[in-house]
């Protein structure tokens, strides 16, 4: 079996922009849950480290917070994106693409 | 990331910062519904309760760091560790209790002191006066600003002709400095009571600003010479008087018999009076009537208002100018006048200058003494958290963290302090503002304001930091030269480093307790020595009651009757009456020496004048070198004068004075002059109080002079003040039941006020150095002590082989005294430096009096001798066998 993967610094600010992007509003347990199902078993989540990146993305309104009542008729709290979180998504996906084109193609002429 | 994205997160950051409680519940209970949820898929899979909830809690990780993590991002990280090492001071504090009282103690006494003097220099020097366009008023003197007042004052015709004259000024106005002298009996409803006033010219309070509380102030109908008698009540004697009544503005009160019509009432703060003539209570002021005092000669001071966009140089050109233009517009004004201008708050500050930049330097020594102190002492403390720091350096705190962590305390011990010292303070600043009688412009508006406050928290933080920054520089650099968590078997004493920058700080605050303590003894000294000045009359028994005859009697005959009454009461020496007390009153009359042979040789002069009664010479105690005293029978006789030494040998440097005769010129002695008589030569009086020689004087008597004014009778007598006016009023009652009596001092208290902002500064000073050398028996204390208790084993070690306890307490004093004369030796060049500031404040004392220098050396000394002595004491004491097995 191979190595699990820590995330890069601020991918992790990443994936849960584009999970709120792609899934709608879902609280934190929901994204952890969909960003390890994505990752399947390449990605060490530490499931609790999402709230620090949601708190910063509230910071910078890139998303917004409300509390509801989840599936199991809990209080909890949920996520959705803004419209100037889908532009910062935008471009962040862009150079995030463009770097990993970069480096891959670094990485395969090397050899 | 954009900008409006970086303030927005800025913006929460700092809104989380005192949200924590609040944010900190959100997440508790998002991390609770995770877990849950998480419980419940775990369970769901088919996992027991148990291993679900195991599972789980590893999948989320550890709630105590996931917090941490999370305000970290959410708030602002440095903030709250800094708020925590607050929070850790604070536990500190309460545990060590007599550390942190003594640290505060000393922090509050040097705040407060140097928030004190800050607070006067900033009243005194630096804020602009409490007038309306304050920095463009100019005080403008007959030449010489520091002539006697009747050469530096200007006469109304001067003040005319620059009012036209002038290119330079808006406007200038005017007051009399003499009207001030002159008091008033008030009757009516009431006892009869003396009061004092001064002359106003009718638009001085509208340039200056001042607004009245009550009615108006002067308008010029009132200046007109037949206008009724207005006033403008102080507030103080509204108050006293009438007891506020709003109803008195437009009624009449009986002043010298003659009813006088109140316009206006000033409001509590005066700043015209607490400028011009601090410590003088002035009850009214009246107007100047020009066509009234045009005869007087020379009784105003003017105040000018520059015009817009005029500098102090084209000001200083313009006034000579104008003054030249009145001599040849108006020849018949005679040519004895000038002008010179000057920045009022110069005039109004000037002589305080030194004085109070010197206090105030003495205050900053005091706040370096007890910022040693205090660095001393967290030293001292830091000793026995040596191996804290260690631990948690090795622990992977970094440098820096503990930095701020000591910072943070020492920033907390120096916060209270300087809260306590604030307070104190103000205490003071209310303790000073209301000392009625010491001669410092301003002193009412003495209070802690913006500007005060803003000095005292930098000085503050500055204190902090420097002892803060060396402390912990000193603490968390120790530990790697050796490890002190091996110390504990304490093998090796202390760090050595730390001592010796104990025994550095030591020195340096006896280096400067010893300065502080030689510029108090040169105050001092210089005080004792004004004090013991012949000021060429007694003031001791001595008591000087203000009379005012009334307007119609002849105020010989009225002086004459109620002085005989007064030399018989019982306990009374001797009486006479004067007009002008000296010291007090400021007054010159120009007068000639009649040449018989040369009736054109009018080399005339300036020279202080006295209307006297018979008898005033003798009761004053100034001595009558030739000749003799007036007596009645001169009343109906040739006019007579009595000059003093200093005038005699002036005026007739070869021969004796007596018999020689003088001459006044108009309008004194009316219009044709008058020629007098010398018949005696007194001693000298220093009239200008005992910093200034003696001048020319000479005494009139009152039986020749037909001259209103106020009189003093000078009763010597051992009676106290009370008793006396008592018995006067008895006997002076059925000559006139209207006296008031109410103004008696003892002339020693009139002579006190002259050197009352001496005596002030003298007495900050001196209290600078009592304190300076407080905090150095202290810092002594703590460095002899903590070398006693490190040398405890040697010190056991060497009574066990045989020392005897005098030498180890010889030993121990010994050290102490190297420490005092360490400081005394660069004390003794930071002394000659302030001797030499000091110099020009000095009286009848050398800046580098060797006395001085014995005398203040001496008292370092002794403080040295006493702070080692329980100390040493204690090392005597020790007994070998606990020394040893202690370890």
């Amino acid at each position: 079996m191979k190595e699990k993967l820590d995330l890069l610094p601020g991918s992790l600010d990443l994936l849960v922009l584009h999970t709120l992007a792609s899934m709608g509003p879902m609280h934190g347990y929901g994204i952890a849950r969909r960003i390890e199902q994505v990752g399947a078993d390449t990605l060490i989540l530490n499931q609790g480290t999402i709230y620090a990146a949601l708190v910063r993305l509230l910071q910078r309104k890139w998303i917004e917070a409300e509390w509801g009542t989840s599936e199991n008729y809990r209080r909890a709290r949920y996520y959705s994106i803004t419209a100037r979180g889908k532009r910062q998504l935008a471009s962040e996906t862009e150079t995030w693409q463009r770097m990993a084109d970069l480096v891959k193609r670094v990485l395969d002429a090397a050899l | 990331m954009n900008l409006p994205t970086f303030l927005d997160r800025l913006f929460a950051r700092i809104c989380a910062v005192f949200d924590s409680r609040r944010l900190d519940a959100d997440l508790d209970e998002e991390l609770s519904h995770h877990l849950q949820a998480l419980v419940d898929d775990n369970i769901k899979s088919g996992m027991e309760p148990d291993e679900a909830l195991r599972h789980a809690r590893v999948t989320l990780g550890g709630v105590a760091q996931l917090r941490e993590i999370h305000r970290e991002a959410r708030g602002i990280a440095w903030f709250e560790q800094w708020q925590r090492d607050l929070h850790y001071a604070f536990r500190l504090f309460r545990r060590e209790k007599g550390f942190t009282a003594v640290a505060v103690i000393i922090v509050a006494i040097g705040v407060s002191l140097n928030t004190t003097v800050f607070s006067l220099v900033n009243t005194v020097l630096l804020r602009p006066m409490p007038f309306a366009q304050a920095d463009r008023l100019v005080w403008i003197t007959n030449g010489d600003p520091h002539a006697p007042l009747s050469g530096a004052t200007s006469s109304i015709d001067t003040w005319e002709g620059l009012q036209e004259m002038s290119r330079s000024m808006d406007r200038i106005e005017g007051y009399s400095p003499f009207s001030v002298l002159q008091t008033f009996r008030l009757t009516g409803k009431g006892d009869p009571e003396t009061i004092s006033s001064v002359t106003v010219s009718h638009g001085l309070f509208g340039m200056l600003g001042v607004q009245p509380q009550l009615g108006r102030l002067f308008l010029p109908e009132d200046a007109l010479k037949n206008a009724p008698f207005r006033v403008v009540l102080t507030h103080r004697l509204w108050l006293r008087r009438f007891g506020a009544d709003p109803g008195i503005v437009g009624g009449t009160v009986q002043i010298n018999d003659a009813p006088a019509e109140v316009i206006g009432v000033l409001p509590a703060a005066d700043p015209f009076s607490s400028v011009f003539f601090p410590a003088v209570p002035v009850d009214f002021y009246s107007a100047v009537q020009n066509d009234i005092m045009r005869g007087d000669g020379n009784t105003l001071f003017l105040i000018g208002r520059m015009k817009p966009a005029i500098t102090q140089g084209q000001v200083e050109a313009d006034l000579p100018l104008a003054i030249a233009q009145i001599k040849k517009k108006y020849p018949s004004r005679g040519q004895y006048m000038a002008a010179v201008g000057e920045p009022l708050h110069d005039w109004v500050a000037g002589g305080l200058r030194k004085p109070l930049i010197f206090l105030w330097v003495s205050a900053g020594f005091v706040l370096a003494i007890v910022g040693f102190n205090l660095g001393g002492l967290l030293l001292a403390r830091g000793g026995s958290r040596r191996r804290e720091m260690a631990l948690r350096m090795a622990l992977g705190a970094s440098r820096g963290r503990i930095i701020v962590q000591l910072l943070t305390e020492c920033l907390g011990l120096v916060a209270a302090g300087s809260l306590l010292g604030g307070i104190v303070s103000w205490g003071f600043n209310g303790l000073l503002s209301t000392r009625a009688a010491v001669e410092i412009p301003l002193l009412q508006y003495l209070r802690l304001d913006g500007t005060s406050l803003a000095y005292t928290v930098a000085l503050c933080l500055t204190t902090a930091i420097i002892c803060g920054v060396a402390l912990a520089w000193k603490l968390s650099g120790g530990w790697q030269m050796q490890n002190p968590l091996n110390e504990g078997s304490k093998g090796t004493s202390g760090g050595p480093g730390r001592s010796r920058t104990r025994n550095i700080l030591v020195i340096l605050e006896v280096a400067l307790a010893f300065s502080l303590a030689v510029s108090a003894t040169l105050m001092v000294t210089s005080l004792r020595n004004l004090l013991k000045v012949d000021l060429g009359f007694r003031p001791a028994d001595l008591v000087a009651v203000r009379v005012d005859p009334p307007v119609q009697a002849s105020q010989a005959a009225y002086i004459e009757s109620a002085l005989d009454r007064v030399r018989a009461l019982p306990g009374v020496l001797q009486a006479g009456a004067t007009d002008c007390i000296p010291v007090e009153r400021d007054r010159s009359w120009p007068l000639y020496p009649v040449v018989p042979d040369k009736p054109n040789d009018q080399r005339w002069q300036g020279a202080h004048v006295r209307i006297v009664s018979p008898g005033l010479i003798r009761a004053m105690g100034t001595s009558l070198l030739s000749g003799r005293d007036f007596e009645r029978s001169d009343e109906k006789g040739p006019p007579v004068i009595i000059v003093n030494k200093t005038l005699a040998t002036h005026m007739w440097p070869t021969s004796e004075a007596v018999g020689h005769q003088v001459h006044f010129p108009p309008p004194i002695g009316g219009d044709n002059g008058v020629t007098m008589t010398v018949i005696g030569v007194a001693g000298d009086v220093l009239s200008a109080g005992p910093e200034q020689p003696a001048g020319g004087e000479f005494y009139l008597t009152l039986g020749q002079f037909t001259y209103s004014a106020s009189w003093d009778l000078m009763v010597r007598t051992k009676l106290p003040v009370a008793v006396l006016t008592a018995g006067m009023r008895q006997t002076l009652g059925s000559l006139d039941p209207n006296l008031a009596l109410t103004k008696a001092r003892e002339m020693q208290s009139i002579v006190d006020r002259t050197l009352s902002s001496r005596r002030l500064l003298a007495s900050l000073i001196g209290g600078f150095a009592a304190v300076a050398i407080g905090l150095c028996l202290l810092g002594l204390y703590g460095v002899v002590s903590y070398m006693v208790a490190q040398q405890t084993r040697e010190i056991g070690i060497r009574m066990a082989l045989g020392a005897d306890a005098a030498g180890i307490q010889r030993d121990i004093l010994g050290k102490t005294l190297a420490l005092a004369l360490c400081g005394l030796g660069i004390g003794l060049c930071g002394s000659v430096l302030s001797g030499f500031l000091l110099r020009s404040l000095l009286y009848g004392v050398s800046p580098n009096d060797a006395t001085v220098f014995a005398l203040a050396g001496a008292s370092l000394l002794a403080c040295a001798i006493g702070a080692g002595y329980l100390p040493a004491r204690r090392a005597s004491q020790v007994d070998p066998a606990v020394a040893l097995r202690a370890e």
